[in-house]
């Protein structure tokens, strides 16, 4: 018996993002990130602890709302027997519904949610309807926050805000894919990415700001000689040795 | 102009235009405003263009209002790429590209773009930070190199000295 439910799920799951990828091209894929050397690219979703904190959620505001449309029914049944009789299909309808796409619809935002790491860059794809993909060099990050509220905290993930240079954009704002900022939400080992980004920002000396492209090269090759530098040298111990030469010809 | 790896048949500094689509798209985009948006959008789509330099880009557009956008690639700070399910059916994406700015929208959305994913990669490459000529390994590597010259130059140096003390031990004799 469960076999088949969870047949029946799996195939309804399957035959949903079927629908999505055919039809409303959304991909499958996690992102990618061009890489030039051989840097590893990591991409992972949300952790399974978002997905139950989301349908906590979904469930209590499924039975709010449930409840109260219950009651009402209830009433007009009381008060008008045979409208309330009539309506039965129609609250059914209603109360039923709005859950089942609610409750696909937070599978799905979980599952189209992907965060891509690799050396020198970060990448974050989110949404349904609307897909958003944000790209920020590891250079140019700014400042990194964690939040994490008592619920969250009790579920046991955390949320990672990654801000670049400018403003415009509020830490907090729930708006995803703001500008300047990209929000890793629902991240169980939030603060190994964190150390692991923190990591990768340090080893920056610049400010995150449009710098010379060849700064560090040309300081680097300004400091003791040139190759002509040695040749000139060279040049003058061989006129030293020719001179030595001289000497020991004339004594 | 720094090449990119992953796309070798995409050349940016070819797109000058948006793809004809994107009037189909915005046609459709103007529905729900009943058509009042859509001459604005017309005339924008007929004067849309492009501009990719190895520096820099730019983007301007209007008729009666002529609007001129140029930033160069060093300066981006994030990219963002949004596609809605329309663009999507189109093939079509919007890049939008932020600078350091305290605007909170895009500073320059290019629209229109069929090879969007490879613009995304190509600016990205052009970013700061991502390929890394300003990493301290290298910078190491280039330290290496000149240590390497000063043992080089000191050695010659200490020969030098070497004759020369040889030199004045003969005259003093």
């Amino acid at each position: 018996m469960n076999d088949t439910v969870h047949a029946t799920c799996v195939w309804c799951y399957e035959g949903t993002w079927l629908v999505l990828t055919n039809w409303f091209r959304v991909p499958r894929q996690p992102p990618t990130l061009p890489v030039t050397d051989d840097s590893v690219v990591t991409s992972f979703r949300p952790s399974d602890n978002y997905l139950r904190y989301l349908k906590v959620f979904f469930w209590i505001g499924c039975l709010a709302i449930d409840i109260c449309l219950a009651i009402l029914w209830i009433l007009i049944a009381i008060a008008v027997p045979l409208v309330g009789l009539l309506i039965t299909p129609l609250m059914l309808f209603i109360m039923i519904i709005p859950d089942v796409v609610a409750y696909v619809a937070i599978h799905l935002k979980f599952d189209t949610t992907w965060y891509v790491l690799s050396n020198r860059s970060m990448r974050i794809r989110r949404g349904i309807w609307i897909i958003h993909e944000t790209t920020i060099t590891f250079e140019n990050i700014q400042n990194v926050q964690l939040t994490q509220g008592p619920i969250e905290r009790y579920f046991g993930f955390a949320n990672l805000v990654v801000e670049t240079a400018g403003g415009g954009a509020s830490a907090e704002g729930e708006a995803h894919g703001q500008a300047h900022q990209g929000i890793m939400v629902g991240l169980a080992d939030a603060s190994e990415v964190r150390d692991r980004i923190m990591a990768k920002v340090r080893q920056f000396q610049s400010a995150g700001l449009g710098d010379d492209r060849h700064a560090a090269g040309l300081s680097g090759t300004t400091i003791g000689f040139s190759a002509g530098d040695i040749d000139l040298l060279a040049e003058i111990r061989d006129q030293i040795v020719r001179l030595r030469m001289h000497e020991s010809k004339r004594d | 102009m720094p090449e990119t790896p992953n796309e070798p048949d995409f050349d940016a500094t070819k797109i000058t235009r948006p793809a004809p689509v994107l009037l189909t798209y915005y046609i459709l985009v103007s529905v729900p405003t009943f058509f009042f948006a859509l001459p604005v959008l017309w005339f924008r789509y007929l004067t849309l263009q492009y501009k990719f330099d190895s520096e820099g880009v730019s983007m301007q557009w209007g008729l009666l209002f002529r609007k001129e956008i140029l930033l160069t690639y060093r300066r981006i700070q994030d990219i963002h790429l949004t596609r809605n399910i329309v663009q999507r059916w189109f093939g079509l994406a919007t890049v939008g590209i932020q600078t350091a700015s305290a605007s909170s929208g895009p500073e320059m959305s290019i629209e229109g773009i069929l090879e969007a994913e490879p613009l995304r990669d190509f600016l990205y490459q052009q970013m700061r930070g991502a390929r890394g000529e300003t990493e301290p390994s290298k910078a190491a590597s280039n330290n290496d190199l000149t240590v390497e010259n000063r043992s080089n130059a000191t050695e010659l140096l200490q020969e030098i000295r070497d004759n020369l003390v040889l030199l004045n031990q003969r005259s003093e004799e």
